[in-house]
């Protein structure tokens, strides 16, 4: 086989898609990616997997800003935003999620989710300290609105609960509610499920395909297999900064090469255990 | 209700000064203190807002403070503007230059930042100094007018603290708004604030210039009530000592650098000699940073924590330990 598989077809909607192609990040004289891209369509689960070191992260950081590419583009329903810094990602409907949860512990859930809202929010600097009735009318819809976002994602009995006393996969969710405090229409999640119990990783998987069933593309960075098999349509995985295949997972699962590289010992173990027999 | 929720720390500083009032109107000096008191209390809380909301260790307040005095010395002695219409201009100018700077300079580390912050203040005092038409060099500025009807020490006393409840509640509001939730999150990680769409250096900027507006008033007040001014009236010493009481008070605290301005000013009396002061603020703050690094309201409230969870049950709020304004 020659260069990526692609299994599946072209998605309908591509004309909103966030779409990374060519992209080429070198750190001092060591390429990082060497020309990778991936498709995130509204409402669909896209996988990114790799091993440590293989660019998923350096990928990830190009599509939301922290990292600006030496080249290729990334484009948002066609437009360009390659090289912008990432509060202008985040305003053009992109948000991330980080995968050591960045949110102070002292924060009750709602003040964390608030702080999604900073793109929203129309009162200007000094118009918030003089606290006119409009600061004040905002400050009112911004905090049902984040009551709103707590409530469609099951969470708001825990709004006046401090983040500290969360377990890591509610956390996690906060994050997520953080993201869509911001109006993205797209999301991409940092291994989501690094440090989850078995029942949390089942509960996230099912509020991340809720998220995606209202329209949101999810960008799924992850480790563990198992769940990106159970949650996306789509799969690419890099090695050493290229894309080493793309489809379904089922057919990447099965692809030889990422049982090589990907699925490590296990593959490599189940083909000497063929080369045995 | 929802005012005493929001406004905590406006109706304590209320309920303070309307305490201390009857006892510091008893006696003339007293009167006198209360309005230094105050404009060092305005500077506190500029640095609060610059240090403690936007992480801004600044060193340039007294220079903001100063040119909001000549802003004020220019504007009444010399042009004869109406009283108070010259605060417009001791606010902007200071709050102008300080966004500009704060642009360039919040992209550094900290303490570049708060170097910059230094060599900016050195920069505006050379400029008094040398502006000898403008300013009257070394020899300074005399004959600034009263505000208007505002003449007896006991109504400076009045219009300081009514100035100083105004910064308090302004500073409230905007802890409250999505611009101070935005200071709180970049001032913890400014990775955090870039994914959550905040500008990270306009926002710095922001409140650096807001700060510098706070200290543009003191300068004003300060101006129109000594009626001299000279180079040395509001210089680094100044911000030093502001810094200081800001952040034994506890800096990320609203009422934080209150508190740090009044204590400050109490031990200062008590001392016997004058020169004592630079030994007693180092120390002062050296003592600060090794037990309480949050200021006297961080350890207070570390206290409060304390007791409450040794009782086992949720003890009633204090009276001057509320509770942290920026969480």
């Amino acid at each position: 086989m020659t260069g990526p598989a692609f299994d599946t077809p072209v998605p309908p909607a591509a004309a909103d898609a966030l779409v990374a192609s060519g992209i080429e990040v070198a750190f001092g004289g060591i390429k990082a990616l060497a020309g990778v891209g991936a498709t995130v369509v509204p409402g669909r689960i896209v996988g990114l997997i790799g091993r440590n070191g293989s660019g998923k992260s350096t990928l990830f950081n190009c599509m939301t800003g922290f990292v600006r590419p030496g080249a290729g583009r990334v484009t948002l329903g066609g437009a360009d935003i390659t090289g912008l810094p990432a509060e202008r990602v985040v305003r053009a409907g992109i948000a991330r999620t980080f995968q050591t949860p960045r949110i102070a512990e002292g924060a009750d859930v709602r003040t964390a989710v608030l702080c999604g809202f900073f793109n929203s929010a129309k009162t200007s600097f000094m118009g918030s300290v003089a606290g006119f009735g409009a600061a004040r009318r905002e400050e009112r819809r911004l905090r049902e609105e984040a009551d709103a976002v707590l409530e469609g994602l099951g969470l708001a009995d825990l709004r006046h609960t401090e983040v500290r006393r969360l377990s890591m996969g509610l956390v996690r969710m906060v994050d997520v509610a953080r993201c869509i405090a911001s109006g993205a229409r797209f999301i991409l999640l940092d291994e989501p499920a690094a440090g989850l119990t078995q029942a949390e990783q089942e509960t996230l998987s099912r509020q991340i395909r809720d998220v995606a069933a209202r329209g949101v593309g999810i960008l799924l960075v992850e480790h563990n297999f198992a769940l990106v098999r159970s949650l996306c349509e789509t799969v690419v995985v890099l090695e050493t900064g290229r894309v080493l295949c793309e489809g379904a997972p089922e057919t990447v699962a099965r692809d030889p090469r990422v049982l090589r590289s990907y699925l490590g010992a296990v593959g490599e173990s189940d083909e000497q255990g063929e080369a045995a027999a | 209700m929802t005012f005493w929720a929001n406004h905590r720390n406006t109706l304590i500083a209320i309920a303070a000064v309307l305490i201390a009032a009857p006892f510091v109107a008893s006696r003339p000096v007293w009167l006198d203190s209360a309005v230094i008191l105050g404009v060092y209390a305005l500077l506190a809380l500029s640095v609060g807002i610059s240090y403690g909301q936007a992480g801004i260790l600044t060193m340039s307040q007294g220079a903001f403070a100063s040119v909001g005095a000549y802003a004020a010395a220019l504007c009444s002695a010399r042009w004869g503007w109406p009283p108070f219409t010259d605060l417009v201009l001791a606010m902007l100018l200071p709050a102008v230059l300080a966004y500009g700077v704060g642009r360039v300079v919040t992209r550094l580390s900290p303490l570049a930042t708060a170097l910059a912050t230094l060599a900016l203040g050195s920069v505006i005092s050379i400029y008094i100094r040398h502006a000898d038409d403008l300013t009257g060099g070394y020899v300074g500025f005399a004959g600034i007018p009263a505000i208007g009807f505002i003449d007896t020490p006991l109504e400076y006393a009045v219009l300081a603290w009514l100035l100083v409840i105004a910064v308090v509640y302004g500073y409230e509001n905007l802890m409250r708004s999505a611009h101070g939730r935005a200071l709180n999150v970049l001032q913890q990680d400014q990775a955090r604030a870039r994914a959550d769409g905040i500008d990270v250096a306009r926002s710095m900027s922001a409140a650096f210039a807001l700060s510098a507006a706070i200290a543009g008033i003191a300068g004003w007040l300060y101006a129109h009530y000594v009626s001299v001014l000279s180079p040395e009236s509001l210089d680094t010493n100044i911000s030093v000592t502001a810094l200081l009481m800001a952040v034994v008070g506890g800096a990320g605290y609203v009422l934080g650098p209150i508190i740090g301005t009044v204590l400050f000013d109490t031990l200062t009396r008590l001392l016997p000699a004058a020169e004592l002061q630079g030994l007693f603020y180092g120390l002062a703050l050296v003592v600060i940073l090794l037990v309480a690094r949050t200021g006297l309201m961080g350890l207070g409230e570390q206290l409060i924590g304390a007791a409450r969870s040794g009782l086992g049950r949720r003890a009633a709020p204090a009276a001057g330990l509320p509770a942290r304004a920026a969480s």
